[in-house]
């Protein structure tokens, strides 16, 4: 099995879990705000600003020229290029959509630690909306940015952004999870998780199921390595039991009734299930092959 | 103009002199392991197919798409396709996100170790050869005439004239990557 090892799954696969994290936490961040929820809006302000750091730490990490970005992102801008660029490659959206949203959630920070006076800005209606807006296409990017790749048939697949969006919205009501106390919101992040939970279980047998039997013999060999094969014992254990299985179990039991220690633990499986999902995606990749 | 490949599996002897002649002329003849395929750095790929009835083996390299994947999915215009038709790469704009190599449906990029450039044909040198009206060097040791490179806008370009002669077909066609690498699968 000659799995793709163009990208290093681990690091790309901790870079869209950060990207999900930050671009699904502005959007919550910009809800709890227009809702008029202040309850940790600073700690979950935190996470975000973190969440993008770390994202382009990793994103930077797997590229074979570094040193060279700087310079190259510079010509290309001046050059004009960049800018048509941004029209055919998700790439160039993404480091447009990261760069953005870094600045935007940097205020938000500020705002919500050192520098009380960028209310006015920040808490206006338009900020939060587009904070919220940047955060969904930052998700929606790290989705189309495997599925655009048409090397890989597995990954090539429309599915794919669904997923990633469902999964960045199950981390984003974890990481609610884990920091609001108060019962009534948590009873709704119990909710509203659950039924995340319940989609993304559908959308992940679909892509299975669609990579099984679509015919393209490379997509095959993926799912096959991820539902019986090389890659199954990890698929398994950590995306199907501790991602998917056990956060709905505990979200049904927390239904009944809520429990903070039992609340924590099905939020971190819900983040360890989908960094393990992305990981195991990019892992799977098989290249096309060729013949006459 | 529209720069084109053509290889010629019936006449391929499959003696790889075409391989050796590209690692010399453009990654000075090094002994280097080539990362992303195995064996040497050269910009051709050699696939053998062991089907026990009919054992075939493919030579194939970039195909300089019309429709190129590569160079759409590049965030700075590293990858871009020249006036001449050649995909080509420009070191200074490339970040090295090694999108154009997940992208490329014939997996036909492979990473210099060194440099960390997404390397494929044409190489340096062979560009060069082209600028200077001359063939790529793979076309001119090729000892059994397997390999034609020429406009196919022209007419009486050599791959035209192959083009016109033999059964050709192109990879992954349904891709609609829209290639100019052509193979002559028979007369
Ligand atoms: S064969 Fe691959 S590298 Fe060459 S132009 Fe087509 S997509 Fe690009
Ligand atoms: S690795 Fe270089 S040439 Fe390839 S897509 Fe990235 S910037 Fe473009």
């Amino acid at each position: 099995m000659m799995f793709q090892e163009v990208w290093n799954p681990v690091i790309i696969g901790l870079f869209l879990w950060f990207a999900g994290i930050a671009g699904m936490g502005s959007v919550a961040y910009a809800l709890m705000k227009l809702g008029k929820v202040e309850e940790k809006t600073k700690e979950l302000s935190c996470v975000v600003f973190a969440s993008i750091v770390l994202a382009l730490v990793f994103v930077v990490a797997d590229l074979s020229r570094p040193l060279n970005m700087p310079l190259a992102i510079i010509r290309s801008v001046l050059s004009g290029t960049f800018f048509y660029k941004l029209s055919t490659s998700w790439m160039t959206i993404g480091i447009s959509l990261l760069s953005i949203l870094l600045l935007l959630a940097l205020l938000v920070l500020l705002r919500e630690t050192v520098a009380k006076g960028l209310q006015k800005i920040v808490d206006a209606k338009w900020y939060l909306v587009l904070t919220g807006f940047v955060g969904f296409m930052v998700v929606i990017y790290s989705g189309f940015l495997i599925a655009d790749a048409p090397g890989v048939p597995f990954w090539n697949n429309s599915l794919i952004p669904v997923l990633w969006i469902l999964s960045a919205s199950i981390c984003a009501i974890a990481v609610l999870k884990i920091l609001v106390h108060k019962p009534e919101v948590s009873n709704f992040l119990t909710k509203s998780g659950l039924a995340v939970d319940i989609a993304e279980a559908v959308a992940l047998a679909s892509l299975l199921n669609v990579s099984l039997y679509s015919g393209v013999e490379a997509a095959r060999r993926s799912a096959e390595a991820l539902v019986a094969g090389e890659l199954a014992a990890a698929f398994w254990l950590l995306v199907v039991l501790v991602g998917v299985a056990v956060p709905m179990v505990l979200g049904f039991m927390l239904l009944r009734k809520e429990d903070r220690r039992l609340a924590l633990l099905a939020a971190a499986c819900a983040l360890v299930g989908a960094l393990a999902l992305r990981i195991l995606v990019l892992q799977a990749g098989i290249f096309l092959e060729l013949s006459l | 103009m529209r720069l084109a490949h053509l290889w010629d599996q019936s006449r391929c002897i499959g003696c790889g002199a075409c391989i050796a002649a590209c690692n010399a002329a453009n990654y000075r003849s090094t002994t280097k392991d080539n990362p992303t395929w195995g064996g040497v750095q050269t910009n051709i790929k050699r696939i053998v197919f062991d089907l026990k009835e009919k054992p075939y083996i493919l030579l194939v390299q970039c195909q300089h798409c019309e429709n190129a994947p590569c160079v759409a999915v590049c965030p700075t215009g590293a990858s871009y396709i020249d006036r001449d038709g050649l995909v080509k790469i420009n070191p200074d704009l490339c970040i090295g996100c090694k999108y154009c190599m997940t992208a490329c449906p014939y997996g036909m990029r492979w990473l210099d170790p060194d440099f960390g450039l997404p390397e494929k044909c044409m190489g340096e040198t062979c560009q060069s050869r082209v600028k200077a009206g001359l063939m790529p060097v793979c076309v001119t040791v090729c000892p059994a005439g397997a390999r034609a490179f020429g406009d196919l806008d022209d007419p009486n370009s050599e791959v035209n004239k192959r083009l016109k002669k033999g059964r050709v077909v192109r990879l992954l066609e349904y891709k609609g990557t829209r290639p100019k690498f052509f193979v002559v699968v028979g007369r």
